[in-house]
């Protein structure tokens, strides 16, 4: 028996690392897991705020938009609209969605140009369309601190710290080519905090593979009990082109009215 | 007299001084613009140039500063004031004083001279009434889904001093409103009652977009004198006013609405008399607005990355002029249904593909109408996006089918800093020149812009 033991230890030793990656993968929580989470977090059922787009290009030349946004569940419905309050030639811009908990049924969206006076029907299918110059997309814009499960496949790859937090680091992978079309990403990374559920930073690669953008979720602070991000950065490591989203006054006790929330409302104006 | 260019250039200059004293004060050192929380003020300034193809010679330079003041009272009540200060170099479009007999006296541009005039756009109170959303002034109406071509956006008037080619949110006439909006669940009931009796202005005779068109403008035979009436306007605040209905709803993903219009039409009726004046033959032309019933509705919905948007209209009293004048005046008074059918494809990323098809019918057609009893004009929209949408390049085509005459406007634009933006394109009229596009086949134009936003 005696010679034996130095291939037990040998073996030992050289399974050790499988062992241990299988013990902190199984505490690990399946990415599809992390997804729920992340979605089951309480967003309050509504919420108002001022948002500052601050869009800087590569030179460093600046465009600013000053907007105020509502939030409101109605059921599962989650519906959106954003109304631009400056600079002076685009006020009154406005932008209204409805985000459905179907997974088969398309968005609907509506977008207000001043110019015209008209309420236009948008298309909610090309997800991956960037909203009004910045670097978030329609999709982005819907979904706020959300993710579209049904999307992605998910895979838990490990565990980061992001700005001194711990966070779970997930691959999603869109579950076909048409929805990788649609989105316009082929592939995303999340660092999911672990204690609060929400996405701290995400990098997001094209259909071809290449690195496209990283967008950060900072100063997050709780807000009448509801976890708040009130700064988002997001960079286009293609273009260059970098927009910050500044959060301020935002309220989910505030009363909003449902007709806000309508094609009149948005012509009507905030 | 048009302006000397040392004129021109002088007034340019003294617009770029106020667009830049006015940014300058109105821009803290954080960057932040300087508002009081109910108050806001802020301006639009606008310049845009035209050079005539055709004509070799500058044919536009306008200068005009929006500025506007809102004031909020609370949540649900506001007031809104916008002027306009407008200027134009070279005074083709409005030569001389216009005499704006088509607009009501309290609606009516202050003309400063020939080429400048003052303007109290809009004024208007909104407030919230038990659960109404009153809107009262002087305001803009806007109905309808179409593009570029007008079947329900027809609650205010024109001015067509530049035909359609300036914004319709510019050349709109805002009219003395009481707008009233009642909120049922997911549809709004707006009714609207309009005193003010102003109409489309038509440009006079020697101006540059002055209508040719028989369409229009009925043609005296030749060796037959003209004795053209002043027109014949609805007075009355009461009896003469306009009133209005529109509900719209949301029905399983579509957009609805059903719109009813008791209105004069803005454009006046030409009815022709022939007689013999000292031996020669004259026709005596007397222009008069005629009421009319508007019936339409609009929808929109999309589909994957399709939007389908739609009107439709039926006009009770439409008058068509004839040349066929055996005891008649000169119109034929018919009913009238119209349609617009619009296809947005969004199928290409930063991208809009847009198409209308316009059609009208006219129920009652005699003969003799200047027009086909089926008129169909079609318009193609192309337009991209670029570089975080600060660049926009587009072209609008509408054609006329039974004229096969048009309009062609390609246009780049780009957005020089956040407030402000400047863009160049072409005009370009083709075909047929009794035809509504092409009586302006001699205007072809080159025009270059800015706009800055306070």
């Amino acid at each position: 028996m005696q010679p034996k033991m130095p291939h037990m230890y040998i073996a030992l030793v050289l399974l050790f690392p499988i062992f241990a990656f299988n013990a902190a993968a199984e505490t690990l929580p399946a990415g599809e897991e992390i997804a729920r989470r992340i979605n089951a977090r309480d967003e309050g059922e509504v919420v108002s705020r001022l948002v500052t787009m601050t869009m800087t290009d590569r030179g460093g030349t600046e465009r600013v938009r000053e907007t105020k946004s509502f939030r409101k569940y109605f059921g599962k419905e989650k519906r959106t609209v954003i109304f631009y309050l400056s600079p002076a030639n685009i006020r009154d811009t406005a932008f209204l969605t409805y985000d459905y908990p179907e997974a088969d049924r398309d968005d609907d969206q509506w977008l207000y140009l001043p110019a015209a006076r008209k309420v236009r029907r948008i298309s909610a299918s090309d997800r991956g369309d960037y909203f009004l110059g910045t670097d978030l997309t329609y999709e982005d814009i819907r979904k706020e601190t959300k993710v579209g499960i049904e999307d992605y496949s998910w895979k838990t790859l490990g565990e980061e710290t992001i700005d001194g937090h711990r966070c779970f680091l997930v691959e999603e992978v869109p579950v076909d080519e048409k929805t990788a079309t649609e989105l316009g990403y082929g592939r995303v990374h999340s660092w999911v905090d672990a204690e609060i559920w929400m996405v701290r930073q995400a990098k997001f690669w094209d259909v071809a593979g290449n690195l496209l953008k990283t967008t950060q979720f900072k100063e997050i602070k709780p807000i009448q009990n509801i976890w708040t991000a009130h700064q988002i950065v997001s960079e286009n490591h293609k273009t260059g082109h970098k927009t910050l989203f500044t959060f301020k006054d935002v309220d989910y006790g505030q009363r909003v009215k449902d007709e806000l929330f309508t094609e009149d409302g948005l012509r009507r104006g905030f | 007299m048009a302006w000397s260019y040392a004129q021109c250039g002088a007034i340019a200059l003294a617009f770029w001084f106020i667009a830049a004293g006015a940014l300058a004060a109105g821009t803290s050192e954080d960057g932040e613009s300087a508002k009081p929380n109910n108050l806001r003020i802020s301006a639009i300034l606008e310049s845009e140039g035209a050079y005539g193809i055709a004509r070799d010679r500058a044919s536009k330079l306008e200068f005009l500063i929006d500025p506007q003041l809102e004031y909020r009272f609370s949540e649900d009540t506001r007031v809104t004031a916008i002027a306009r200060l407008y200027s134009e170099g070279f005074d083709y479009l409005e030569p001389g004083r216009p005499s704006q007999a088509e607009v009501a006296p309290n609606s009516r541009r202050l003309l400063l001279g020939d080429r400048s005039d003052i303007e109290l756009r809009e004024f208007y109170l909104k407030t919230l009434l038990g659960g109404t959303h009153l809107t009262l002034g002087k305001q803009q109406v806007v109905w309808g889904k179409a593009d570029g071509l007008k079947l329900l956006d027809v609650v205010n008037p024109q001015n067509f001093r530049e035909f359609i080619l300036d914004n319709f949110d510019d050349s709109r006439i805002p009219l003395w409103t009481v707008n009233a909006e009642i909120p049922i669940g997911e549809s709004t009931l707006q009714f609207l009652w309009i005193p003010d009796r102003s109409s489309h202005q038509l440009p006079q005779a020697n101006a540059t977009f002055a209508f040719t068109s028989p369409l229009i403008v009925p043609q005296a035979p030749p060796g037959v004198a003209v004795n053209l009436r002043s027109i014949e306007r609805p007075n009355n605040i009461l009896t003469d006013s306009d009133i209005g209905m529109r509900f719209s709803t949301f029905w399983h993903g579509w957009d609805l609405t059903a719109n009813y219009l008791y209105h004069y039409a803005d454009f006046p009726v030409f009815f022709q008399s022939l007689s013999l004046g000292s031996g020669a033959p004259v026709a005596t032309v007397a222009p008069r607005y005629e009421r009319n019933h508007l019936l339409g509705g609009s929808f929109s919905n999309a589909f994957g990355n399709l939007t389908v948007r739609g009107e439709a209209t039926y006009n009770t009293d439409r008058f068509v002029l004839t040349t066929n004048r055996n005891g008649g005046d000169g119109v034929i008074k018919t009913g009238e249904i119209a349609y617009v059918l619009g296809l947005d494809w969004f199928g290409i990323q930063d991208s809009l593909v847009s198409f209308q098809v316009f059609q009208s019918w006219l129920l009652n057609p005699a003969n003799g109408i200047v027009r086909e009893a089926l008129d169909t004009t079609t318009t193609l929209l192309l337009r991209r996006h670029f570089w975080n949408e600060t660049l926009e390049a587009e072209m609008l085509w509408l054609h006329n089918v039974n004229f096969c005459d048009g309009l062609i406007r390609p246009k780049v634009s780009y957005e020089l800093r956040d407030n402000m933006k400047i863009w160049t394109g072409f005009d370009l009229f083709y075909g047929d020149h009794n035809g509504l596009f092409g009586q302006f086949g001699r205007n072809d134009r080159l025009v270059i812009g800015m706009e800055i936003g306070l």
